[in-house]
């Protein structure tokens, strides 16, 4: 409890790691909401425990889960624009003498309500045709605009007077291998292509950057399309890594987070 | 990969947010390729199950969609909000607990560090994870118990059968030793 005081920075931070038993969170984050002082120390230490989701293996979610979120994104969408158009109001009925006095309005209006009616109805159905259509469109856009994004990054990258060439070679055993790293430590950017045999079932080839100290860091995961177009990878690294050289290791689908497979290219930068 | 401007500046959150408000689906996907790894990974290592995880990471996203309006970038960061979110609602599935979540406690999250390119989180996630390797174990299994179990100060003291009062200092000089590290 806080009897009013402002809560003592150890319970603060004690509350932000997530320690502080159930029965006793509920007086301090209300304690939090009434008191800016507090709220604002709060904020801080919550910010400070939220780096420690860094410390969990970093993993990528299935390609499906993004699919799906847009799916049900689209879904709501589509029915908010059904629920939209109005419903008739049969609750209000006219009383009978009015109706009487109108009666002959009805003679002119019914056919007239139809064929509003009627109208309405394939507003509504080219309606929702366009909205299909425009949803669409609208992914494509996205699509496109992320694949524009990442054409001008690659020739930002590719432009730079900074930018390295790293030539790459198979090692024993995978002697018909080679690869090409472009590399701009500035940027903290790794563009790379490679030709390589499709690795084996369930392994993917991992691109690893080796700094001239500590170990080595990812530059992405990639497998080769087999007779296909030629392919350019990127990744992003630390900025100001000083590179020793790259190598591609074969690896679990997926990825490793240091590598552990075969080598297959390597290229010593300056070599 | 991070999303670039036209003339190849990084966005910043708060701008695709703001696109987010518009029903911009662009932006959010590509606010959902910044940050999915990262609340998918702690929501894993909490629940140690792929699919509750990417429930939660689906539905955090789902929100981020449905309320962008209510973020407010002056109470804290987009990034510390969703690690918060993430770790809260998984936390809640390990211990069964249900209840409605605390969305404006969760809103006021400040990240003094940059998470908002995969450059600037790899820089980042070896600094935590060096804070971390270096201190005492006693201090890193208390923090982590904490943090990834969920468990209060008391339950780490049955566990660990180590007095109330060294859990508590224990966390408080973890949580200390990684703000000097960072700041």
């Amino acid at each position: 409890m806080t009897n009013g005081k402002h809560i003592p920075e150890e319970d603060l931070r004690l509350l932000a790691a997530g320690a502080i038993p159930e029965e006793e969170c509920a007086a301090l984050r209300a304690h939090a909401v009434e008191c800016p002082e507090c709220a604002a120390k709060l904020a801080e230490e919550r910010g400070l425990a939220a780096l420690l989701a860094l410390t969990a293996p970093q993993e990528k979610p299935a390609a499906t889960i993004k699919a799906k979120l847009f799916a049900r994104i689209r879904t709501e969408r589509d029915a908010e624009e059904r629920n939209r158009w109005p419903v008739p109001d049969v609750a209000n009925k006219p009383d009978a003498s009015s109706a009487a006095r109108r009666a002959w309005w009805n003679w002119v209006l019914a056919p007239l309500a139809a064929a509003l009616l009627m109208a309405a109805g394939i507003e509504w159905l080219e309606s929702r045709r366009l909205g299909e259509e425009l949803a669409s469109v609208n992914h494509q856009l996205a699509v496109l605009m992320n694949e524009r994004q990442r054409t001008e990054m690659m020739l930002d990258v590719l432009a730079a007077q900074d930018t390295m060439s790293v030539k790459m070679a198979g090692t024993p055993g995978a002697e018909m291998a080679t690869g090409m790293v472009r590399y701009n430590p500035r940027k903290g950017m790794v563009m790379y292509t490679a030709e390589l045999p499709p690795p084996p079932t369930g392994k993917i080839y991992q691109m690893w950057l080796v700094p001239a100290t500590g170990v080595p860091i990812s530059a992405g995961i990639f497998v080769p399309v087999e007779h296909g177009a030629r392919q350019m990878w990127m990744a992003e690294v630390p900025l100001h890594t000083e590179a020793k050289l790259f190598a591609v290791t074969v690896e679990p689908g997926g990825g490793m987070p240091q590598p552990t497979g075969v080598k297959v290219l390597v290229g010593v930068v300056g070599g | 990969m991070s999303p670039q401007g036209s003339t190849g500046e990084l966005v910043s959150d708060w701008s695709l947010l703001e696109r987010v408000v518009r029903k911009d689906e662009a932006a959010l996907s590509a606010l959902y390729d910044r940050y999915s790894g990262l609340v998918f990974s702690e929501a894993k290592r909490i629940l140690r199950d792929a699919g509750a995880a990417e429930e939660i990471l689906q539905d955090l996203f789902y929100q981020v969609w449905r309320t962008a309006e209510r973020f407010d970038a002056a109470r804290g960061s987009l990034a510390g909000w969703l690690l918060v979110a993430a770790r809260n609602r998984a936390i809640s599935r390990l211990r069964r607990k249900t209840g409605k979540t605390e969305e404006l406690d969760e809103n006021g999250v400040i990240l003094r560090v940059d998470l908002e390119s995969v450059a600037a989180q790899n820089v980042l996630l070896d600094k935590v994870r060096g804070v971390m390797g270096s201190l005492p174990e006693g201090q890193r299994q208390a923090l982590e118990l904490a943090y990834f179990e969920g468990m209060s100060h008391t339950e780490i003291a049955e566990k660990t059968g180590q007095p109330l009062g060294t859990v508590k200092t224990r966390i408080r000089a973890a949580m200390e030793t990684l703000k000097q590290v960072l700041r």
